[in-house]
């Protein structure tokens, strides 16, 4: 596969077109979804609380385990990896 | 050499490192390999493996990350377009027939993995069952499908690939399992879902 795209910053999600950017604007380094309406990176807990939702409502997962999940997750992302009390598993 | 070339030959090792990864976890696995053996694979001294990735666990999450990375982006583009069930179950095989044996590894031996590479395979996950949730609640609107719960329905269908892939040599020795048996796990898949 040749074809590449950005991810965000803070969660990973592919971005391809420009409406998967924070405020619509490719030069941004975060989607849509972890930002706010000026295009700020929402809190860790909010960006970790919608990541554990994708993996309830996705795929049934334990609340409990969603939420470690998305926590490995985010503890690698450039956002988040030097955030204290954040460390990669 | 200048600081800024050194730099950048540091910069395509990596690459070039992470690259062959994709390839040699593909082929021994997770578990039954080990850093000395990458460095033979890679044609590099062990010290240089230890340069990049000071621990084996840190090579293999870098390796899985490029692969995470590639394997969204590719299911985002081949998924997008398709307004029908059918389509996003054929564009899901399509991107997977393309990462076969890396990505059968992950579903052998996801649960001994590191949590991150659990993650990892559930947020992909994730995209896919987003995308067969907006087509099938469209062809379930009309009647053609069933009105199952949205993890319900990605459980299911992941499940029956699963189950293939992780025991690809047996469905389907020395080929694609995908190519063997694609057709067939989507045609059973859209009749239990079917009206």
């Amino acid at each position: 596969m040749s074809i590449k795209c950005v991810s965000c910053g803070s969660c990973g999600f592919p971005m391809e077109n420009p409406e998967d950017f924070a405020l619509g604007d490719p030069s941004q380094p975060h989607c849509r979804y972890c930002t706010d309406s000026t295009g700020a990176l929402l809190p860790y807990e909010a960006v970790l609380a919608t990541n554990a939702r994708h993996y309830v409502e996705s795929q049934g997962v334990s609340p409990e385990a969603a939420r470690n999940m998305a926590a490995a997750l985010l503890a690698s992302m450039p956002a988040w990896r030097n955030r204290p009390g954040v460390a990669a598993q | 050499m200048t600081r800024t070339a050194r730099k950048e030959q540091k910069e395509a090792t990596h690459r070039r490192l992470v690259e062959i990864g994709i390839d040699f976890f593909a082929e021994r696995g997770f578990a039954n390999s080990n850093t000395a053996d990458f460095a033979k694979a890679a044609e590099v001294s062990h010290g240089t493996v230890f340069l990049h990735f000071p621990t084996r666990e840190a090579l293999v999450l870098r390796v899985l990350d490029a692969f995470g990375d590639r394997l969204a982006t590719a299911l985002k583009i081949a998924m997008e377009g398709e307004a029908r069930l059918e389509g996003v179950l054929r564009a899901h095989l399509g991107v997977l027939r393309e990462y076969e044996p890396f990505y059968a590894r992950l579903v052998q031996e996801g649960p001994l993995l590191p949590m991150k590479a659990r993650s990892l395979l559930f947020i992909l996950h994730a995209s896919v069952s987003h995308r067969m949730n907006v087509v099938a609640q469209r062809e379930a609107a009309s009647g053609s499908l069933r009105r199952i719960p949205r993890h319900q329905l990605f459980n299911t269908w992941i499940a029956l690939i699963h189950y293939y892939i992780a025991n690809r040599d047996i469905f389907a020795p020395g080929d694609s399992v995908l190519d063997a048996k694609g057709e067939e796990l989507v045609d059973c898949f859209l009749k239990l879902v079917r009206n």
